[in-house]
């Protein structure tokens, strides 16, 4: 047979705080940018307009940010998505295809194809913003319904806290490298959401099944040897499925890319926090809410 | 094989015939010349088959999609009566909020706006009750009633335009969804669409009116300047060595106004009037050189200018630019700009039919392409008694406050029959009779929304989401094959099945493959080796345990079941909230990732232990290659 991680006894829970500092750490720098840069909404949540051009002659983003100099584009965003073709997003607003006209006529004389032209009204993109932060809070809170009927109200609240931690350290990185959020990041967001609660509830599940069967180890003892027991797994699944969406991100193109980053950043967040945070958190969650005779027991 | 496992295998293989069955369309049709395709069409045995593919989105085939939405505060506007300074002065404050706060409800506001300032509407809306909120009510019918219609007339539309399947639906009770997948020209296609708006014919103010208009706006700019000025100032400049020539000119009140010269004015003259500096003469209308274009609609909006333009009085663009050569023999782009009166002599849906043709044999129109026109009986009085008192006068033929042409009126026009001359091209009568035909809205019609994609992309972005699924599965698919040996063989029947009957789901209930949809598929591998892996680290386990193969696998898949079941369910509560919310290409994503978590059960789990356990069953195995 060959195997990894196979009858591991890392010590995972007595490394907790480890794993606290360096979440800690990761939230806390995400915060920071956060306050001070914000998120870079795109066109989807703010309004805006976004044309994407491919040029036949060669052509470097300075130039082009030279050439659209129109006083009704305000700063434009060029960003290049393959040989002579940019991605141009502009966020002021104008009435329908006002500023991709203003756009086309700044670049009188150059030859394009419009791959791509999408303009969102401001109407629409504050709704859908409304919307999204809608889903997300739906999705929490209807994993947390479900766990606590499968599990225990502590499980729930360790797993949606889990998640938390998974999409603000996620938001953070986000943050932090300004990358844009548009409608295919918010459907990975959700998609991190199902996927690192994927992880949590494989554990969880050992633990459920540990608690019957070790009814004489410790509470620690019994989620440190369920993570071990459930590491092999988390490993290989974890490690697949970051192969495929890596795959994504390298060939998937510029219109799947932030949809692919904020998978791969979840799969590696979810995978961590599934074993090094969502578990640890029952414990303390029992060293508050319950008496210690538990958790010596 | 045992007799307890013919069912299971009975349940697999309708599954597989199922499975075949709905892809064996998407296959033939993709395997298809395009000249099979042409001739499949001809005889009409194409669409049968379009109808059992899976469709493509619009982020994959190229194409168009719009969000439209109703503009109630004009269709208020256009209801109302009895229109006074008092009205006009209430509704600017209440379009004013409106504006500040797009997210509040219009109706809404003017309930507010009108009890806080005991505004009487039933003097400006008669027959529809005395109450304020009675009043409202029906206005909002109305606007119910009016997206009903526009949704009813864009069909029509769409389809005179020809784009092939084209979805159109309600959102809502004031937006209305356009796809048009594949459109070659998605310009025209969009004006159009958009034209579907208020149809109006409206006069042109006099000579007079308009050159005393003018000059108060060069007088409330030049109060301002320099800063209102500021960002045209550029403009000017650029222009400034050009010919010198007099307001009067500029204006047609000199005997030179009969050629088309282009009138261009220097600095001396910007100074003393800045706005009429900006215009040019073009013979009987007023021209603005594209490059003007914001600087002139940036002083028609503000609000001081605003005030100075007698009430009655709207200034209108022409709906595009026309190219013309300039005295230095310059190729120039123009818009035109109206001078017309606020209320529309005539609105709405008076036009029974338009035609656009070239000229016959008689009079002067002879090759030339022009539109004839039809009004119905009610709209022919109007008609009649509007030309009759107006002989001379200009008319502007005005879709959604752009002026598609504004011809003379020649006589008196009894019984609506109208030709409209003096067109450039058989294709402009055309779009002019595209737009009287399909009928006008009593309000106008917004793009909120818009995305177009174009065809080379779709077919980019169809590689690139093929390609990294297919090397994503190949990745995986060989890892689990080296990890589990020959157990990882049918974890790799298992993951191609899954797809393989996702694609079946998604081809019966003609959902759209989106390009999220591929990277859902892709998640689906993840999900479905993910499945797999509980599965044989579950049954490993018990084998180190020192279980019997069979118990080991038997095991195995009962403790795993739990956890494939918790893990995938939460999943599909995200897939499901996903569905709720998102539009377009994300429904497209969470319809696959629903699927594909569905036939993980199947496949991942009913099919494969099917065939495991069968083998173990069988025989007394010592040893199994996992």
């Amino acid at each position: 047979m060959f195997e990894i991680f196979v009858n591991t006894h890392y010590n995972i829970v007595g490394k907790r705080v480890y794993a606290y500092w360096i979440s800690g750490i990761l939230i806390t720098l995400g915060l920071i940018s956060f306050i001070f840069q914000g998120l870079n909404y795109g066109i989807d949540f703010r309004g805006g307009t976004l044309v994407q051009l491919k040029f036949e002659e060669s052509i470097t983003a300075g130039e082009l940010r030279s050439l659209l100099k129109s006083p009704e584009l305000g700063t434009p965003q060029i960003q290049r998505s393959d040989v002579n073709e940019y991605m141009i997003r502009v966020l002021t607003i104008g009435t329908g295809d006002e500023i991709q006209n203003i756009i086309q006529n700044d670049l009188k004389g150059k030859t394009f194809e419009i791959r791509r032209a999408e303009i969102v009204g401001p109407k629409i993109g504050e709704e859908l913003r409304r919307k999204a932060i809608g889903a997300i809070f739906a999705a929490l809170f209807l994993i947390l319904v479900y766990i606590s009927i499968r599990f225990e109200l502590k499980f729930a609240f360790g797993a949606v806290a889990a998640l938390f931690h998974d999409v603000i350290v996620t938001l953070g990185l986000f943050s932090i490298f300004q990358w844009e959020i548009s409608m295919p990041v918010l459907a990975a967001f959700l998609t991190i959401v199902g996927y690192s609660l994927n992880d949590t509830i494989v554990v969880y599940d050992r633990i459920r099944e540990n608690k019957l069967t070790h009814k004489n180890k410790t509470f620690p003892d019994v989620i440190n040897l369920s993570i071990n027991q459930s590491l092999s797994r988390t490993i290989i699944t974890s490690l697949t499925t970051f192969l495929v969406v890596l795959i994504l991100v390298i060939f998937g193109g510029e219109v799947l890319f932030g949809f692919s980053i904020a998978m791969l950043i979840g799969v590696v967040v979810g995978t961590y926090s599934s074993s090094f945070v969502a578990s640890p958190l029952l414990i303390i969650w029992e060293h508050k809410f319950k008496n210690k005779e538990i958790v010596k027991k | 094989m045992q007799k307890k496992f013919i069912l299971n295998y009975v349940i697999i293989g309708m599954l597989l015939v199922w499975g075949a069955w709905q892809l064996i369309p998407t296959l033939r049709y993709e395997a298809m010349s395009e000249e099979r395709k042409e001739e499949l069409r001809l005889k009409g045995e194409l669409e049968r088959i379009e109808e059992r593919i899976i469709r493509r989105g619009l982020d994959l085939q190229g194409g168009m999609h719009l969000v439209l939405e109703v503009n109630v505060a004009r269709l208020t506007q256009n209801i109302a009566q009895n229109k006074s300074q008092t009205y006009y002065e209430f509704m600017n404050g209440l379009e004013a909020k409106y504006a500040s706060d797009p997210n509040t409800d219009y109706f809404d506001l003017l309930q507010n706006e009108a009890d806080a300032k005991q505004f009487r509407l039933a003097r400006h809306f008669p027959g529809r009750g005395d109450q304020n909120a009675q009043i409202i009510s029906s206005l909002k019918n109305e606007a119910a009633d009016a997206v009903i219609r526009a949704e009813e007339i864009i069909r029509n539309r769409v389809d005179q335009f020809g784009v092939s399947e084209p979805t159109i639906q309600r959102q809502g009770n004031r937006r209305i969804i356009v796809e048009l997948a594949g459109v070659t020209d998605p310009e025209r296609a969009t004006n159009l669409i958009q034209n579907t708006a208020l149809l109006e014919f409206i006069l042109l103010k006099d000579a007079e009116i308009v050159q005393d208009a003018i000059s108060r706006i060069d007088a409330v700019v030049k109060k301002v300047d320099p800063e209102m000025l500021k960002d045209t100032t550029r403009v000017i400049d650029s222009v400034s060595d050009d010919k010198t020539v007099s307001i009067e000119e500029l204006f047609g009140m000199s005997s030179e106004t009969e050629d088309d010269s282009m009138a261009i004015v220097d600095e001396a003259i910007y100074r003393e009037r800045p706005f009429s500096a900006l215009l040019r003469n073009l013979g009987s209308d007023i021209g603005v050189p594209s490059e003007n274009y914001y600087a002139v609609r940036r002083i028609l909006e503000d609000p001081d200018v605003l005030r100075v333009l007698p009430a009655d009085m709207r200034v209108l663009w022409s709906n595009k630019t026309e190219t013309l050569t300039t005295q230095e023999g310059q190729q120039k782009a123009f818009y035109r700009l109206y001078f017309v009166n606020r209320e529309a002599g005539l609105t709405g849906g008076v036009v029974t039919d338009a035609k656009a043709t070239l000229g016959g044999m008689d009079g002067s129109n002879m090759g030339q392409p022009i539109v004839n026109l039809s009004m119905n009986s009610e709209g022919a009085k109007v008609w009649s008694r509007m030309t009759g008192a107006n002989i001379g006068k200009r008319i502007a033929i005005v879709l959604d406050d752009k002026v598609t042409i504004a011809p003379s009126i020649r006589g008196r026009i009894p019984g609506g029959r109208t030709v409209i001359e003096g067109l450039t091209s058989i294709n402009e009568a055309k779009d002019i009779e595209i737009s009287l035909k399909a009928g006008a809205l009593p309000a106008p019609v917004d793009i909120i929304e818009k995305r177009t994609i174009g065809p080379s992309l779709g077919s980019d972005s169809i590689r690139k989401g093929t390609m990294s699924a297919l090397i994503g599965l190949l990745l995986v698919v060989l890892f689990i094959v080296v990890y589990y040996r020959a157990s990882g063989i049918i974890a790799f029947v298992t993951l191609v099945l899954n797809i393989l009957f996702v694609l079946s789901i998604l081809s019966l209930l003609k959902a759209t493959l989106t390009l999220p949809g591929i990277g859902g598929l892709v998640l689906t591998v993840g999900m479905a080796v993910d499945a797999n892996v509980l599965i044989f680290e579950r049954i490993r386990e018990e084998l180190r345990k020192g279980k019997t193969v069979k118990a080991s696998v038997d095991n195995g898949y009962a403790r795993a079941l739990i956890t494939i079941l918790d893990a995938n369910l939460t999943t599909l509560i995200a897939a499901l909230v996903l569905w709720q919310f998102g539009t377009g290409p994300i429904r497209g994503f969470a319809v696959v990732l629903f699927w594909g978590i569905i036939f993980n059960f199947v496949s991942g789990y009913f099919i494969s232990k099917t065939i495991l356990t069968t083998i173990t069953h069988g025989k007394t195995l010592q040893k199994l290659s996992i």
